[in-house]
C-alpha cells in the first residue's frame, strides 16, 4: 500500500514543473556559491559544498513537503483516502518517503561537483561520501518536519512557512549557545552542527540518530496530526 | 447493511445531528434528502469514520465504496492511473476492475486525459467509478449526479441499481428529488438534524410535494430551486415532524 502512495506522489510531482524549477535553483545557487568558496579557498576542496548545500534544503524541502497532506486535506482526497482504509501512519509513511526521494533526486546533480573537484586537485573521498550521507539524513529530517508542518494546515503556504521557520531556527541553534556562554544544549539540537562532522568526513553515530530521531518524531507527530484533524 | 443508531453530533453547542437512527439493507438503494445544513454530510462522515458521534454508533459493512459531495482527484494522473491506484490500495486486480468501472462510468474514451483537464461532470463520473470498483458490500455516495447531464444521469441511476443488484447497500444523498424517486427504494429526510420521514418515494411529483411539506417552504428557494420549485398551493407551510409522522413506512 505504501509502495503505491509513494508512486502515486512520484508521479504527480514529477508530471508538474515544481521538482525541476526547483532542482535547476538549487543547483544553480549552489553552483554560483561553490565556485565562490573555491574561489576564496583557492583549494580544491569539497567540504564548502555540505554546509551550503544543507542550508539551502532548508529552502528547498518545505516547497517540496508542502503539499504532500494539505492538498489532501484541502481537496478532500484525504477522505477517501481514509475511507479505503489508508492509516495515517502508512499515508504520513508514504508521504515523507516520496518527499525524501524527490529530495535526493534534486540533491544528486551535485555529485558533479566532487567530479569537477577532482579534476582540479586531489580532494578527499572520505569526506565526500560522508557528507553526501549526512546530506540524505538531513533531507530525511526536513521531509519529516515539512510533512508534519503540512499535517496540521490546508493551506501550503503555511505549511511551507511554518517547516521554514522551524527549520531555519533548528539550523542557527548554536548560536543561542554562543551568545549565553552555555553548556552546548541548543548546540545539540543545531542541524548545521549536527551537519558539520560529516562535511568533515566523520560519521558520528550522536548526528545520525538525532536525525533519525528527529524524523521519526516528525512522523510519529504528523500521523497523530492527522489522526486527530480526520476525526475532529 | 449499513446502520446508524442514536447519532449525535454538535459543533460547539449547535447540534447538527439529533438522534438519527436507520438502516441501509443489502440490495437497497436508499435516498438521503434534505435541504443544506440539515445535517446529510455530517451523517455520511460519521457513518464512513470521518467524523466522530458525540453519542450514537454506526455499522457499514465494508469494503466500502465513498464518493465525496465535491470529488477532486489528483490532477496530474490520468483516469487510469487514478483507477489504477485505487486498485493498488484496495488489494484489487486492476485488469479486471479498471475496463467494467469505465465502461460503467462512460470514461472509456478519457481513460487517458489527465484528471485536471476533464470537465465538473466527468470528474464526478470518475468518482463514481472509483467508488464502485471491487463490488463494494456498502456504497455512499454524495450527491452523485452534479455536474451530470440528463443522459449521464439515467447511466449513473444504472450503476447505482447494479451495485444494488449485486448485494450492496446503497445510501444517496441528493437533492434532485425527480432522480431520487426515480433511483431509489425508500428515502430518508433529515431536517435540522432529525430524520422527519422514511418512507417509499412514489412518484417525483408526490415525493416532491411530500418534500415541500417537510421541509418547510422557507428553506427551498435555495436548496432545491433545481428540482422542480414550490408546490402549486401558495399554502405557508411549517416545517413539521407531524409531517414527517404521516405515512412512515418504518422506523428505526
Amino acid at each position: 500500500m505504501i509502495r503505491a502512495l509513494v508512486w502515486k506522489d512520484l508521479s504527480a510531482w514529477w508530471a508538474g514543473p515544481v521538482p525541476f524549477v526547483v532542482g535547476a535553483a538549487f543547483q544553480a545557487v549552489l553552483g554560483v556559491l561553490m565556485v565562490n568558496q573555491l574561489q576564496v579557498r583557492d583549494q580544491a576542496v569539497l567540504q564548502p559544498l555540505f554546509p551550503v548545500a544543507g542550508f539551502l534544503l532548508l529552502l528547498v524541502v518545505p516547497v517540496l513537503a508542502m503539499r504532500t497532506l494539505a492538498e489532501e486535506s484541502r481537496t478532500g482526497t484525504l477522505d477517501v483516502l481514509a475511507v479505503v482504509p489508508v492509516s495515517a501512519t502508512r499515508l504520513v509513511v508514504a508521504k515523507w518517503l516520496a518527499t525524501w526521494l524527490t529530495t535526493l533526486v534534486v540533491v544528486v546533480p551535485a555529485g558533479l561537483f566532487a567530479l569537477l573537484v577532482s579534476l582540479w586537485g586531489d580532494p578527499d573521498a572520505g569526506p565526500a561520501v560522508s557528507g553526501f550521507v549526512g546530506l540524505a539524513l538531513l533531507a530525511a529530517a526536513l521531509s519529516g518536519v515539512g510533512v508534519l508542518a503540512s499535517a496540521a494546515t490546508d493551506s501550503q503556504p503555511i505549511a511551507a512557512m511554518t517547516a521554514l521557520f522551524a527549520t531555519v531556527v533548528a539550523w542557527f541553534a548554536h548560536v543561542g549557545d554562543e551568545a549565553a556562554g552555555d553548556a552546548g544544549l541548543l548546540a545539540a539540537i543545531s542541524l548545521s552542527e549536527r551537519l558539520r562532522l560529516f562535511a568533515g568526513g566523520a560519521i558520528d553515530t550522536g548526528d545520525v540518530t538525532f536525525f533519525l530521531a528527529l524524523t521519526a518524531g516528525s512522523l510519529v507527530s504528523a500521523a497523530a496530526v492527522v489522526d486527530l484533524r480526520r476525526l475532529r | 447493511m449499513i446502520r446508524a443508531e442514536g447519532l449525535r453530533r454538535s459543533f460547539g453547542g449547535v447540534v447538527a445531528v439529533d438522534d438519527v437512527s436507520f438502516r441501509v439493507d443489502e440490495g437497497e438503494v436508499v435516498g438521503f434528502l434534505g435541504p443544506n445544513g440539515a445535517g446529510k454530510t455530517s451523517t455520511i462522515r460519521m457513518l464512513l469514520g470521518l467524523l466522530r458521534p458525540s453519542a450514537g454508533s454506526v455499522a457499514v459493512d465494508g469494503p466500502v465504496g465513498y464518493l465525496p459531495e465535491s470529488f477532486a482527484g489528483y490532477d496530474a494522473l490520468s483516469v487510469r492511473s487514478y483507477l489504477r491506484f485505487f486498485c493498488r490500495l484496495r488489494g484489487l486486480d486492476a485488469a479486471d476492475e479498471i475496463t467494467p468501472a469505465l465502461d460503467a462510468a462512460d470514461l472509456t474514451d478519457l481513460a487517458r486525459r489527465p484528471i485536471g483537464r476533464l470537465s465538473k461532470g466527468q470528474r464526478q463520473r470518475v468518482g463514481i467509478a472509483q467508488a464502485i470498483m471491487g463490488t463494494p458490500s456498502s456504497l455512499v455516495l454524495d450527491e452523485p449526479t452534479i455536474g451530470l447531464d440528463p443522459a449521464q444521469v439515467v447511466d449513473a441511476r444504472a450503476v447505482l441499481r447494479r451495485a444494488a443488484d449485486d448485494g450492496a447497500a446503497v445510501l444517496v444523498s441528493t437533492h434532485l428529488l425527480a432522480e431520487a424517486a426515480a433511483t431509489c427504494d425508500r428515502i430518508i429526510v433529515i431536517v435540522d438534524g432529525a430524520v422527519v420521514a422514511e418512507e417509499r418515494p412514489g412518484s417525483g411529483s408526490e415525493l416532491e410535494e411530500r418534500f415541500l411539506r417537510l421541509v418547510g417552504r422557507a428553506q427551498l428557494g435555495e436548496d432545491v430551486s433545481g428540482a422542480g420549485g414550490p408546490t402549486d398551493d401558495g399554502t405557508d407551510i411549517a416545517r413539521s415532524t407531524d409531517s414527517g409522522a404521516e405515512q412512515p413506512e418504518e422506523s428505526s
